[in-house]
């Protein structure tokens, strides 16, 4: 709870601490297509400033700002007015979290298997061969491979859709067309964030594992003859500690939106709102995708504080 | 000669070496080196030595668990199965697998994270049991079970709990449990009383003799501690430098030891009343990377001679059960011989 609350109050006081004003940027633009009367001008700031919360000292905006987020108001944005955050984040959200939750979790399960796999058998070649192309993907810049992947499967071999989540004009249903849609859109993304974030996982994992091979219990049971089978579940099964934290936390850091991927994706995700968002300095969508971030992060930890002791039974909270 | 007691495992001119590269230097370290020795059925071996003399190597050839850096360069280990005698070095790696558990089985050097953390007792024994006894059913296993740690002196809740609950002691006992509830013909235990308390160490080798004198099997213990073998062990052998200096029967070898090393080993156990300053073996063991010509021992001899500097003495018999590698014996040295 104290994280939430800190984390909501810096929410608060960054976006002000910014050069940007909302209410003059969108003067400046709504003046820029019409001449406009300087007291009707004046007028529309007060009322644009009254609207946006951000009239009074800080202080005032700040309580007010806690009483409206009890009651479950981020209020509108400030940009796609009158539309409201809550509104806005309830559109784009489902996105986000159908692409990057299912790529976060084959990203996970597939460089934990290999990741095993390559430290068990850390002599053997193709293993050698498998650390090396994973050390070569791994410092190229995310967004290098998005962008080759668009360019090679959208563009040059036009395989897959060059952007959006699904075809224009499908109603989201369960129906077989959307859904095939649906996978045909994200696939490129999703293949992009597990390149992405695999070899991360893959290294942290051999690197475990290496460890793990040495240990004394590892060497009894293979002196002991266990079946390899039996092995690797030991070695697996105490390299989770580590691996669950990493995978509940990234799970977490999904409210936040991959704004890489759905910029080059052109995925209507919860990031490229956000993006457009610090663009066009809409505190309000800003802070109203932070603090889904922030509970995100805040719950993930929760939950892998109430899941330690299943995973390791030395943790016990008494 | 000897016909009696049967052997059960037979060394022949063992060469186990560390091999490893680096900087395109090679270096061989001979942890074992030309070592023969056997071991017969229902007793108890001690194999004593200081660190790094390659009592650890030793029993790791002897299980079969070779791996790289370590490699065979010469001898044989013959292991009696079914009345053959088989070399277990030409040995596959299935038919290795095979014979650990069944045949030899092995009691690690501190045990105390032998034991898969996150699994509870219960659940790695009957790990063991699917790899080696797939035969058992589960109830009767559970009572199996039950049983022999009984007779080991543990409680059944042992094995609803985690090793980390355990105490040192109780950890080791489980572990002796696990390498012996299958009742194989022999049993290596590497230092099993290491990081254990006097009271407990005793406990534990009062267990190791119980278990040797029921099964009729063989114990091969590997201890730096010459109280332990003076305990424990039928006949003892010394390590120094990767060779064996002396073998025999303990009370011969306690009483009567040949060899200068074994000498100095034996001078150093404190005995009840006597409050002689002890002394310890002066000098430090050679390098096994970088041996040099004659008697390993030659630089911390008292009695050296010539002949240690040039020839490498070999294990003579000085009776049935007493062989001990020194020129001060096989040069006929009368004043040393009983």
């Amino acid at each position: 709870m104290i994280v939430i609350f800190v984390g909501v109050t810096i929410v608060f006081i960054v976006p002000r601490l910014t050069p940007m004003d909302p209410v003059q940027s969108i003067i400046s633009r709504v003046t820029a297509l019409v001449d406009t009367d300087p007291r009707a001008v004046e007028k529309l700031v007060e009322t644009l400033t009254d609207l946006y919360g951000l009239r009074g000292s800080l202080l005032e905006q700040y309580l007010r700002f806690w009483k409206h987020l009890l009651s479950g108001d981020l209020g509108p944005s400030l940009t796609m007015f009158p539309a409201s955050v809550v509104d806005i984040i309830k559109i784009s959200l489902p996105w986000t979290i159908g692409l990057m939750t299912i790529s976060t979790i084959i990203a996970w399960l597939l460089g934990i298997i290999l990741g095993t796999l390559a430290g068990y058998f850390s002599n053997k070649r193709w293993s050698q061969i498998l650390g090396t192309v994973v050390m070569c993907i791994y410092p190229i810049p995310y967004y290098i491979i998005a962008l080759i992947l668009v360019l090679l499967f959208a563009y040059l071999l036009p395989i897959f859709p060059l952007m959006g989540g699904a075809s224009i004009g499908l109603k989201p249903s369960f129906s077989w067309s959307f859904i095939t849609s649906l996978l045909k859109h994200g696939f490129l993304p999703a293949i992009s964030l597990v390149i992405g974030t695999i070899g991360w996982i893959f290294m942290s994992q051999r690197a475990l594992i290496s460890r793990l091979v040495a240990s004394d219990f590892i060497v009894f049971a293979e002196t002991a003859s266990l079946p390899r089978k039996k092995i690797l579940s030991y070695l697996i099964r105490n390299s989770m500690l580590p691996q669950i934290t990493d995978l509940a936390l990234s799970l977490g850091g999904i409210f936040s939106g991959a704004i890489i991927t759905e910029q080059v994706f052109s995925y209507p995700g919860i990031g490229v709102v956000l993006y457009s968002a610090i663009l066009q300095g809409d505190f309000n969508l800003m802070m109203g995708i932070s603090i889904f971030s922030i509970i995100g992060i805040a719950t993930a930890a929760l939950v892998l504080d109430l899941i330690y002791p299943l995973l390791d039974p030395r943790i016990r909270y008494k | 000669m000897r016909s009696n007691p049967l052997s059960i495992v037979k060394v022949e001119e063992l060469k186990a070496y560390y091999v490893s590269e680096s900087y395109g230097i090679n270096s061989v370290v001979k942890a074992v080196d030309d070592v023969s020795f056997e071991i017969y059925e229902d007793e108890i071996l001690g194999i004593a030595g200081e660190s790094g003399c390659g009592k650890t190597t030793l029993l790791k050839t002897l299980l079969g668990t070779i791996k790289p850096p370590l490699s065979i360069f010469g001898g044989r280990i013959f292991y009696r199965i079914e009345d053959e005698y088989r070399d277990i070095l030409s040995f596959r790696e299935g038919e290795l697998r095979d014979i650990r558990w069944k045949i030899v089985s092995y009691i690690p050097q501190g045990s105390m994270s032998v034991l898969n953390p996150v699994r509870k007792i219960k659940d790695t024994f009957l790990d063991f049991m699917e790899a080696h006894r797939p035969d058992i059913s589960k109830s009767e296993f559970d009572s199996l079970v039950k049983n022999y740690l009984g007779a080991l002196g543990l409680p059944t809740e042992v094995l609803d709990s985690y090793p980390h609950q355990l105490s040192g002691g109780m950890r080791q006992r489980v572990t002796i449990a696990l390498s012996t509830i299958f009742k194989p013909k022999i049993v290596l235990a590497d230092e099993p009383t290491t990081a254990l308390d006097v009271v407990v160490q005793r406990g534990i080798l009062q267990l190791l003799r119980k278990i040797q004198r029921e099964e009729k099997n063989t114990l091969v213990v590997v201890s730096h501690d010459m109280g332990v073998h003076a305990r424990i062990s039928d006949r003892v052998g010394i390590m120094y430098a990767g060779k064996i200096i002396e073998i025999g029967n303990t009370e011969e070898i306690y009483t009567n030891p040949l060899h200068p090393y074994t000498r100095y080993l034996i001078s150093s156990l404190p005995k009840i009343g006597d409050k002689a300053y002890r002394t310890g073996v002066p000098g430090s063991p050679p390098s096994l990377s970088n041996l040099p010509a004659g008697c390993r021992f030659q630089d911390r001899c008292p009695e050296i001679k010539d002949i240690c500097r040039e020839e490498e003495p070999s294990l003579v018999e000085v009776n049935d059960n007493h062989k001990v590698a020194c020129f001060l014996v096989s040069k006929g040295e009368e004043n040393y011989e009983s």
